[in-house]
């Protein structure tokens, strides 16, 4: 991408964020669910030609409905159907809505038969550490935002849209641990542990990935297991499976909202209206 | 006032030419070290070496490969010709890699990638250019695409000391993701962490 268009990409979300600004009613906090892929974005592809897209999706919409259902948070997702989303867009989405949390759900491929399930946070490179010290004077130092001109700080958020997520990484890294410690134990039917939907626990990891970048919020990407592995593959298109990752998603996804002191889920099974 | 409009539009027009030759010409003096180009695919001759097949010498690499049971990087040894130029022996290297292993390994790169060329800058940033099979053949998914770039990125900085990042361009470009997942668009600095432990 260019500089041009990278500029006229941080006004256009600039803008919409501003638009999006006056649409969220208010208290109603936003989480950010993405299923990785779609369209002619199919992901990995399985042995058996499962593909990655369909997988991410169902386990995504069994995320926000367990969210839903149980916390007074509002879930978007990135796609709700088949079809293509820019990895820009998906990162718009979540700063558009003010998210609290970015959760990517995708399926992991591997050029043998690896296994496991791994959760990532994004990674820094010398330049978004520069970043990272610019954003930190920003969301530290009012008087640089009274003194500056409107130009500057318009100059100031399209470097930050950028690479957003360098502000973040911490509250990151949490969230991923608090997911990956999930993971490997989320094996249970009704409650039942089951040994036949077990996974093996490749622990958490960084690494630079495009749809993280930009995320404003703590963000991180969740490979449940591998497609790429006929094994895996049959586990993954399994409802209890996909299900039983989800739950483990949640839990994880509760003890890092509770660990950072965020508003802890509501008790009522419905959705609770806004305080 | 229709002159002085006139002499108004050519001064800008004198400006803006300048400015372009300005704008062009800045570069200039930014030293990018280039590939010759490379005679066969192997770059293993060296047309200025004494005439002696026998005696060439090489060097000892380590080539990083998939360990199929976890997906971590584990190296195999390769004899690469020596040269003074990093260029070519950094050529020997991602040749041997893309040729893939030997042993009980898996390939990190898609077997029909070819090489394009290698560039150092001053700041010891190693851009390669891989054709488009590199994107369009890969298998896609995080695990993959980790593999790849850090059997690159890893391998050149571990063989090679003057290298300190490497900047991965396909098809002579800048990609926003190698296959859906990992970013491209920026260089990367070595990341030990996805080798396998002895």
């Amino acid at each position: 991408m260019t500089n041009a268009q990278r500029a006229l990409l941080g006004l256009a979300l600039v803008a919409s964020l501003a638009a999006a600004a006056l649409a969220v009613p208010a208290d109603q906090k936003t989480i950010v669910i993405d299923p990785g892929h779609g369209g002619l974005d199919v992901g990995a592809r399985g042995k058996f030609g499962n593909l990655e897209k369909t997988v991410d999706l169902a386990i995504s919409l069994k995320l926000k409905a367990l969210i839903e259902q149980n916390m007074a948070y509002r879930v978007l997702l990135t796609r709700d159907k088949d079809i293509d989303a820019s990895l820009e867009n998906r990162a718009a989405l979540a700063n558009n809505n003010d998210a609290v949390v970015f959760i990517s759900i995708h399926a992991n491929g591997s050029f043998r038969t690896a296994t496991g399930a791994e959760t990532f946070y994004t990674s820094l490179t010398d330049m978004d550490e520069q970043t990272r010290k610019l954003a930190y004077l920003e969301n530290n130092s009012s008087q640089l935002e009274t003194r500056t001109a409107d130009d500057a700080k318009d100059a100031v958020k399209m470097i930050l849209w950028d690479m957003a997520q360098a502000a973040f990484i911490k509250q990151s890294a949490r969230l991923a641990e608090a997911i990956q410690r999930e993971l490997p134990a989320l094996l249970t039917i009704e409650g039942r542990p089951s040994r036949s939907l077990a996974v093996e626990n490749r622990g958490v990891k960084q690494a630079r990935f495009k749809v993280l970048t930009g995320v404003a919020c703590p963000a991180v990407l969740v490979e449940v297991a591998f497609m790429s592995n006929p094994e895996e593959e049959q586990k993954l298109i399994d409802e209890a499976f996909q299900m039983s990752v989800a739950q483990a998603i949640y839990r994880g996804l509760v003890g890092y909202l509770q660990a950072v002191g965020a508003k802890p889920p509501a008790p009522a099974p419905v959705p609770a209206p806004a305080p | 006032m229709k002159s002085e409009k006139t002499w108004l539009v050519a001064a800008l027009v004198i400006i803006l030419a300048v400015l372009v030759v300005v704008f062009f010409q800045s570069g200039a003096r930014e030293v990018i070290r280039k590939s010759p180009p490379r005679t066969d695919a192997a770059s293993a001759g060296e047309p200025g070496a004494p005439p002696d097949p026998d005696a060439k010498p090489t060097r000892k690499v380590s080539v990083f490969f998939v360990r199929p049971a976890d997906g971590l990087l584990s190296p195999e040894e390769r004899e690469i010709p020596a040269s003074d130029s990093l260029i070519q022996e950094t050529e020997a290297f991602l040749a041997e890699l893309i040729k893939g292993p030997a042993g009980d390994l898996a390939p990190a790169l898609p077997a029909e990638t070819k090489l394009g060329r290698v560039y150092v800058t001053k700041d010891g940033t190693v851009y390669v250019d891989f054709s488009r099979e590199l994107a369009e053949k890969h298998p896609s998914g995080t695990a993959a695409e980790i593999s790849t770039v850090y059997a690159v990125v890893d391998g050149l900085a571990y063989n090679f000391k003057a290298v300190k990042k490497v900047f991965i361009l396909v098809d002579g470009e800048e990609r926003e993701t190698l296959a859906g997942h990992i970013a491209l668009d920026r260089p990367f600095s070595p990341d030990y962490s996805f080798l396998a432990k002895k």
